[in-house]
């Protein structure tokens, strides 16, 4: 289990993980046809350096890029390339940097344009699945509590979850202890304390919950080509509840502050 | 960036000793040198035959090291 993060280091994940976030909103604005996902990543790298913070992805083991970009099927983990975004087309953003030596890690799907019912559907359940995992981060509550809490949701509204990939545990690497699945049974695995981490990140597919990997060694696709939705926050464990290291402190839970 | 789901435990070599029913089998893990692990033959390792004093290959429940899967001969 990784160590409790002090209020200090948690400080510094929340710069990070702004960053990561402002980025990736600048991202879905750019997001539109015919736009290639190089371009999306050179952007994704311009936005992080320009705000002091450095690349996450960009060599950790050996991955080419800063930006993760996915696009319908693929799952996770795209290369971005060439490929032009085309109308209706449903994009998978992750992206993380380091601000500090520790590290902020976060991904949201973005339509393309207009995008037909189906997929709008799965990007809407595919957050709210991300949110149930993160309104599990109390502490006393166990690792199981979230995955079962991503998982009865999305299976409730008849998407599978893919079990190849899981969230981690984040601080000063980009993946700690512990594994977050997200499903498994509730009550189960290690308890939450506060100050512990974790990106929650769970992928949805609209078919079953297979994937692979392709040949460029990164890029998962769901072995029966339906769409895949991801969303990513990391998230910190308080005292005072689940604390999305993107969002502001809740000004009311720190009394000192009121002084 | 989400990281590949935990890796599978390493197989372990082993040696058959004695035949139980229900398609398990205890076996005598190299390393350890008793008998340690009832085990059930895992699906991957497709029609075995296995006799006790053959020589397996075993991974063993990531939970539970008394128990494992044989997932093929040596």
């Amino acid at each position: 289990m990784s160590v409790a993060k002090s209020w200090d280091e948690l400080q510094k994940m929340h710069r990070a993980c702004t960053i990561t976030v402002e980025t990736l909103e600048v991202l879905a604005q750019a997001a539109q046809a015919g736009v290639t996902t190089k371009e999306l990543d050179r952007i994704a790298h311009d936005c992080i350096v320009k705000a002091g913070a450095r690349p996450a992805f960009l060599g950790y083991r050996d991955y080419p890029a800063t930006l993760c970009i996915s696009i319908n099927e693929e799952v996770v983990h795209g290369i971005p390339g060439p490929r032009k975004l085309r109308e209706g087309d449903i994009v998978g953003l992750d992206l993380g940097c380091i601000w500090k030596g520790f590290y902020g890690d976060a991904a949201r799907t973005v339509g393309v344009g207009q995008v037909d019912a189906r997929a709008a559907e799965l990007m809407r359940v595919t957050r709210e699945a991300l949110l149930a995992g993160i309104e599990q981060c109390w502490p006393k509550k166990r690792l199981g509590d979230i995955g079962w809490a991503v998982q009865s949701h999305a299976e409730g509204h008849g998407y599978s979850v893919v079990r190849e990939f899981v969230g981690h545990g984040i601080g000063t690497r980009l993946h700690e202890e512990p594994q977050v699945p997200n499903y498994g049974p509730p009550g189960r695995r290690e308890r939450l304390v506060p100050g512990l981490t974790l990106a929650i990140e769970p992928m949805l597919n609209v078919g079953r919950p297979e994937v692979k990997v392709l040949d460029d060694g990164w890029t998962a696709v769901t072995r029966d080509g339906s769409l895949s939705a991801h969303f990513e926050l990391t998230v910190a464990v308080t005292e005072h509840g689940p604390w999305i290291l993107s969002e502001p402190w809740p000004y009311a839970a720190r009394p000192e502050l009121h002084a | 960036m989400p990281e590949a789901a935990g890796g599978e435990a390493p197989a372990l070599s082993a040696r058959v000793v004695e035949i139980l029913p229900s398609a398990l089998f205890r076996v005598e893990l190299a390393g350890q040198g008793r008998p340690q692990a009832t085990v059930h033959l895992a699906p991957e390792a497709g029609l075995l035959r296995v006799r006790p004093g053959d020589a397996v290959l075993v991974r063993l429940s990531p939970v539970d090291p008394g128990r494992g899967r044989i997932v093929g001969l040596q």
